[in-house]
């Protein structure tokens, strides 16, 4: 069952992809897009822990209003402080997980990923942030 | 509506002078994802004004392939600049 | 009545959605720190453009497949695409600017 997991996903994936680019639910339709969806090329597929990839996902979409949050703060701001950071990455065994990391940090406007270091446990960050009273008027 | 279009046309102007005057290369490939993704958003706005659904397909499309090409050459260039 | 609150709601959010788009891409002109561009850009093209996808989804309710599927694709693209330039630029400048900027 577990092995089975990454294929039953992808699958249901790219199918749900197909049926919005068509907006069609016909079974025809749905025959179509389930052969190209199994006849797509797919990563060697490897037994995926589902708690922490839904966790995962969850903190990516939470980090949407988040988002939002921060780029209302940017545009009020009156100046800007830039800096450099780094942050400890969860797990770099799985590439899906360190996808949805990298896009969880950059998607928010204060963050950007740089890229690994320290041999790939930790995500370079560089960050713009909302300069503090104390930084605006040394 | 049409003066959202003047104004989402006014704010692509922008990038397009980024792109056409001499600077950084690294600018200049941010400035041409911006225009892709403006004008993409343009031909949304446009197939909704037009009531037009192929038009619509074409802007989503361009929306989810359109920066594919560009991934590849900044990957590209990273290795000629290496 | 409910109609027309659709319509004001859609229409402020396509409003804000171009006043980020502006707020954004204007950094672009000047002459701030490559990676400051790109936090700008990443609030112009991808919440503002997903701010005004949001609008057009409240205009025409009945296109919403396609519409979703245009905002999961400018979401994830652009936001890796961000990541991509950030990272494939870094090489040649090793330590990118970390002097404190305080702009007007």
């Amino acid at each position: 069952m577990r092995r089975l997991l990454p294929l039953l996903l992808s699958t249901a994936f790219r199918l749900a992809l197909w049926c919005l680019l068509t907006s069609d639910l016909s079974q025809l339709n749905l025959l179509i897009g389930l052969v190209v969806a199994l006849l797509l090329p797919r990563a060697r597929s490897r037994p995926l822990p589902v708690r922490v990839l839904l966790k995962a996902t969850l903190r990516g979409l939470l980090a949407i209003p988040q988002a939002f949050a921060e780029a209302l703060r940017l545009v009020m701001a009156p100046a800007m402080v830039e800096r450099e950071d780094s942050e400890p990455a969860t797990d770099r065994a799985l590439p899906l997980l360190v996808f949805l990391d990298v896009f969880r940090i950059t998607l928010t406007p204060f963050t950007i990923v740089l890229g690994l270091e320290d041999g790939g446990r930790r995500y370079r960050i560089h960050t713009l942030t909302p300069a503090s009273k104390e930084d605006s008027e040394p | 509506m049409t003066v959202l279009l003047w104004g989402m046309v006014l704010a692509l102007l922008i990038p397009i002078a980024v792109a056409c005057r001499p600077s950084d290369v690294w600018d200049r490939l941010a400035a041409f994802s911006s225009v892709s993704s403006k004008v993409a958003l343009i031909i949304l706005v446009v197939s909704v004004m037009r009531d037009d659904r192929m038009l619509g397909l074409v802007g989503a499309i361009a929306l989810s392939a359109g920066n594919a090409g560009m991934l590849l050459l900044a990957n590209l260039l990273r290795g000629v600049e290496r | 009545m409910a109609h027309s609150l659709i319509d004001h709601a859609s229409a402020l959010l396509l409003g804000a959605g171009l006043v980020l788009w502006f707020w954004g891409t204007w950094p672009l002109l000047g002459t701030h720190s490559y990676l400051r561009k790109l936090h700008a850009l990443s609030v112009a093209d991808t919440l503002g453009s997903l701010l005004m996808l949001l609008g057009l989804l409240l205009r025409i309710p009945g296109q919403w497949p396609l519409l979703t599927l245009a905002l999961l694709g400018l979401v994830v693209w652009n936001t890796i695409f961000g990541y991509v330039l950030a990272a494939c630029s870094l090489p040649p400048r090793p330590h990118p600017a970390t002097e404190q900027d305080s702009a007007p």
